[in-house]
């Protein structure tokens, strides 16, 4: 019963994943409009990518350290 | 037979060293901790010998861009007379080296990654925002409370303000912390689970022999992105340290 309660909450703690998922995927998506609108800002703009994906990517994989305090 | 995943962030002892009931052990994390600023200071100590060659070779033009790359990160976040801004330069780029050179060193397969513990993380993040919050009240004095309150609030707001933006300023030294560990932490592990699962199909054998390869190229391409994430998260760490830094010396 407790190891099951333990798996469900594993896959539950799994779904954070979704967020970070949606938040990189609008992070590339505005890069290529706003690279699209204006070629010229493409450094610029890349750096700040990078920095937001790097934000966003942190926020999921707090989901990992959940996991393991579960399990 | 897969070990557990977090088997590799073990910490074992080499040297027992207690001191009455305080525990002072030379551990495998401050022997990596060692060989991380050994390295650096011998490859900038090298590159640096007889003042460097006009012409620079690999290494030292290496070191010429971690330098050039620090320098322009501090020049372009942290607004202010060049002489302000310019103290605190050592800092950051001692920062940026020293969790890069961590990160990288922890990529080596069978070595220790320092910045998978959250203690070291939380105990540099928390010993730099006291810094920052030192020198915040260094340039500003007790104006430097203002930080606090943003400006143009309606006065009734003014309480709730600042008891979030007392929290918030705390939660950042928090998340600074939280953020380098759990990447570290989680991407290790994340490779460790999947080399087991493609190893473990291999010992079974059969049509295994060919399904193994899916998890192996997985792994293969997680590891360039933990080697991109490893160098990623020394940067952000050391952006966010110089927009901390901004906002302390800055008052908005």
């Amino acid at each position: 019963m407790l190891a099951a309660a333990k798996y469900i909450g594993a896959g539950l703690a799994c779904s954070g994943l979704i967020g970070a998922g949606a938040g990189i995927g609008l992070i590339f998506a505005s890069l290529i409009t706003s690279t699209a609108r204006n070629p010229q800002l493409r450094g610029q703009l890349f750096s700040y990518a990078i920095l937001g994906f790097a934000l966003a990517e942190a926020t999921g994989q707090f989901r990992p350290s959940i996991l393991y305090n579960i399990n | 037979m897969a070990c557990s995943p977090l088997e590799q962030f073990a910490i074992i002892q080499l040297i027992p060293i207690h001191i009455g009931n305080l525990y002072f052990s030379f551990t495998n994390s401050s022997l990596f901790m060692l060989l991380t600023i050994s390295l650096v200071l011998l490859l900038v100590h090298f590159v640096t010998l007889n003042g460097g060659n006009l012409v620079p070779n690999a290494w030292q033009s290496f070191v010429e861009m971690i330098y050039d790359f620090v320098l322009n990160l501090v020049n372009e976040q942290i607004s202010g007379a060049s002489s302000v801004k310019q103290r605190f330069f050592p800092l950051i780029y001692v920062t940026f080296t020293f969790l890069l050179f961590c990160n990288l060193i922890g990529m080596i397969p069978y070595s220790f990654t320092v910045t998978s513990h959250f203690i070291i993380t939380l105990g540099l993040s928390f010993s730099l925002f006291i810094g920052i919050t030192i020198v915040g009240f260094q340039t500003h004095g007790l104006h430097f409370f203002s930080i606090l309150l943003p400006q143009g609030v309606p006065l009734p707001l003014a309480p709730f303000l600042v008891l979030l933006e007392l929290i918030s300023y705390c939660f950042r030294a928090l998340s600074l912390g939280i953020r380098l560990f759990a990447n570290m932490m989680a991407g290790h592990s994340l490779v460790k689970i999947l080399s087991g699962f493609a190893w473990t199909m291999l010992s079974m054998g059969g049509i295994l022999y060919l399904g193994q390869l899916a998890p192996f190229f997985i792994v293969f391409a997680l590891t360039g992105l933990e080697l991109g994430v490893a160098i990623l998260q020394a940067y952000v760490f050391t952006i966010l340290l110089c927009i901390y830094l901004n906002d302390a010396i800055n008052l908005h």
